[in-house]
């Protein structure tokens, strides 16, 4: 059974005259644990873009379930969740609010306005804080007064709480200690929740350490654009590491 | 010889040169007819009439007054945001509308702003008649485009980042736009909202002097009889009007985490929307609808203005706003640089306070006790008024300032002024240049309403063109305004991007 979610045919991307991405070929699997390797600037990001449909690729196609971005519903393309590189929290907003945003598209507009207003319900977002390791004390803080850590985990946080079945995430792991690397990774990997909560079960997760491929089954390595190697963690050698770095 | 060099600090200084040829008119049109009368004028400020009858009339008019100011100013602060979020990019992008209706909306707003609500006043009596809701309406009309564009300038900070970010969650897109805005919103409420109700009390009391009621017309009717005493009771009473509501919001703090106020004002919004919007029609279609006859007028009147008289109050209007930008632009850094200590500093406080509240109509009517009317005249007049206004804001950037490069120069030996100038005011210059630019926006506006009492430029063009009911020439005189305003608009905008 074809069981492909995304695929990507002949892409290419140039942001003026510097091509970020040539001629890319991938196809993503329901269940895949992805670790995505490269230099800074090997065109890590710009593919996360163009799988999560920020970025509308200047050659080639993106489907998902099948389908390009154009024919599916809201609902559908919110299946796709993405944890950004700089995170893009909304900073005037609590952590918890910012956490509820994540249920935006499950919810209607007068949910966005309780929201905003701090009457709506937030249990569910306490939920995933609390698995994301956030203490209670910051759930009514303000982003902008949150450390780095906090704020990356309260942006893993939103990402999950969504219920998709795609994560896409960009150096999800910057500004944790090392503890909380294992916590997170093993969460997102292994959703590793004793209380079952629902995670993604498709991964995507652009990293420039090599020692946190260790949960990963598939392991791509882009470099000036191109995909250099797409195979199984297990085979992965030095030399694949010396043809990209 | 050193030559000037030209930079942000040096600037401010340069407009000055405007009082070169200011004080040549002024001097020549000299006159000391009506100096008992201005000796009295400044006697009476520190003996205002406090009687009965007085006290009465003063509760009255500021209830008037307060009235009309906060009523235009909840309207207009509501259909702000409104046409606020109408006519900012973030809008168009989330609703995937076709960038022209982004321009369209711009423009429309850009030309009800560039009229002043005096002129506003002056066209809607014409047509309505005197009465409250004209004034309203005039407030209302220029006060909704003013406040719209501060939104949109707000929501056009929003980082593009953020928008990504909630949109790649795919909510509902009132939920995504709602979830953007809030905060901008909120925020420019807060540093705005007690300012422009300020603003809306202003523009009542100047109102007042055509009339529409309010504390305005008793300033106007005690000055035309030269009840000086009177005249300070009301002037004082205005300064109280204006300062409470500060004074008043800066003790409750709005936390709109609560719940029961959120809702309030929810209603409130939602209510005054329904509100002003059936009171518009009603007003506009019910007992008024006969007066739409002035667009037959329109048609048959002639205009007796020839090219070149219209030509020169044209040049009039824009020499007029360029004097009184000049003296907005350099007198404050001038005065407080060189008046640079702790007693000088509270005279030109109290100086810009009395400036600032006095109406400009009175300070002109005022200075023509000694001097005869002129384009000059009018221009002091307005360039004080203005230059009261930047110098608050210059005292509250300088308070507020890292004081350690000044104190440093000074213990170096070098002069106090020097210091202040290199050591405070030079870090001050570019930010200082950037209000002034949005403030010449204002003072373009504003030289309709001392045209009107100092008989020069456009604004007294309409008045005569008005009380004779000739259309033809009022359309002209207004699209000139008009046009000049929006020129304006477009190079301080330009000047002010490129300071900022």
């Amino acid at each position: 059974m074809n069981n492909t979610i995304l695929e990507l045919k002949n892409i290419s991307h140039k942001y003026e005259n510097n091509l970020a991405l040539d001629k890319v070929n991938l196809k993503i699997n329901s269940g895949d644990k992805i670790g995505l390797l490269g230099k800074s600037g090997s065109g890590k990001s710009t593919l996360i873009s163009v799988l999560n449909g920020t970025i509308k690729p200047t050659q080639g196609e993106v489907k998902i379930y099948n389908k390009r971005f154009e024919e599916l519903d809201r609902k559908r393309l919110s299946k796709i969740t993405t944890i950004w590189q700089d995170l893009r929290l909304i900073e005037d907003l609590s952590a918890e609010q910012n956490v509820n945003c994540g249920l935006l598209a499950e919810k209607n507009f007068y949910f966005a306005l309780k929201n905003l207003l701090n009457i709506s319900s937030f249990k569910k977002a306490h939920k995933y804080m609390k698995l994301c390791n956030l203490k209670s004390s910051i759930y009514n803080k303000k982003i902008r007064k949150l450390s780095g850590g906090q704020k990356q985990r309260v942006a893993i946080a939103r990402s999950l709480i969504q219920g998709s079945n795609i994560l896409l995430a960009d150096e999800p792991f910057n500004n944790l200690d090392p503890k909380l690397i294992t916590k997170i990774k093993n969460l997102l990997l292994e959703n590793a929740d004793e209380n079952e909560t629902k995670l993604p079960r498709t991964i995507l997760v652009a990293l420039h350490r090599l020692d946190l491929l260790s949960n990963f089954d598939k392991v791509i390595g882009l470099k000036d654009g191109k995909i250099f190697f797409n195979i199984e963690r297990t085979n992965l050698k030095k030399f694949h590491l010396d043809k990209i770095y | 010889m050193n030559k000037l060099k030209l930079n942000y600090t040096s600037i401010s200084f340069i407009p000055i040169l405007v009082c070169i040829p200011l004080g040549y008119q002024l001097i020549n049109n000299l006159h000391f007819g009506g100096f008992n009368l201005f000796q009295e004028f400044l006697i009476s400020a520190i003996n205002p009439k406090i009687e009965n009858e007085i006290i009465f009339t003063v509760i009255n008019r500021l209830n008037e007054t307060f009235l009309i100011g906060y009523f235009s100013w909840l309207v207009s602060i509501i259909f702000g945001v409104i046409f606020g979020i109408l006519s900012s990019n973030i809008f168009y992008k989330i609703f995937n509308i076709p960038n022209f209706f982004y321009v369209l909306i711009k423009f429309f707003l850009t030309i009800i702003r560039s009229l002043h609500e005096g002129v506003w006043a002056l066209v809607l009596m014409q047509l309505y008649g005197i009465n409250f809701s004209t004034g309203i309406i005039a407030i209302c009309i220029p006060s909704i485009a003013v406040n719209s564009k501060v939104f949109s300038e707000q929501l056009e900070t929003i980082e593009y980042k953020s928008f990504e970010s909630i949109k790649q969650i795919h909510p509902p897109k009132f939920s995504s736009l709602l979830t953007l805005i809030w905060n901008p919103i909120i925020n420019t409420f807060k540093n705005f909202g007690l300012y422009r109700l300020e603003c809306s009390i202003r523009s009542t009391v100047i109102l007042g002097f055509f009339g529409l009621g309010g504390i305005g017309t008793s300033i106007f009717l005690s000055f035309q009889t030269l009840n000086f005493r009177e005249l300070w009771t009301y002037l004082w009473s205005l300064a109280i009007l204006i300062i409470l509501p500060k004074v008043i919001f800066k003790k409750i703090k709005f936390n709109l985490l609560n719940k029961n106020l959120s809702l309030f004002l929810i209603a409130v919004f939602f209510i005054t929307i329904i509100f002003s919007v059936s009171y518009f029609l009603y007003f506009i279609f019910n007992n008024n609808f006969g007066n739409f006859n002035f667009i037959i007028s329109l048609f048959k009147s002639s205009s007796n203005l020839s090219f070149l008289d219209f030509l020169g109050i044209i040049m009039d209007t824009i020499i007029l706003s360029l004097l009184s930008t000049g003296v907005a632009i350099s007198l404050p850094p001038l005065v407080i640089g060189i008046f640079n200590n702790k007693t000088s500093k509270i005279i030109i406080k109290i100086f810009s306070f009395l400036l600032r509240l006095i109406p400009t109509p009175v300070i002109l009517i005022t200075l023509l006790t000694f001097n005869n009317p002129s384009l000059s005249l009018a221009a002091l007049t307005l360039g004080l008024h203005n230059a009261a206004i930047t110098t608050k804001l210059l005292f509250k950037n300088l308070d507020s300032q890292d004081k350690r490069n000044y104190i440093a120069m000074k213990s170096l030996g070098i002069s106090k002024k020097t210091s202040w100038l290199l050591g405070l005011f030079s870090q001050q210059a570019k930010s200082y240049l950037a209000y002034c630019a949005y403030r010449s926006d204002i003072i373009i506006r504003e030289t309709a309403i001392v045209g009107v009492i100092g008989g020069v430029g456009l604004g007294w063009q309409l008045q005569e063109s008005l009380s004779s009911f000739a259309w033809k020439e009022i359309t002209i005189v207004l699209i000139a305004y008009s046009s000049i305003s929006i020129v304006g608009e477009l190079i301080n905008g330009k000047i002010k991007n490129s300071l900022t």
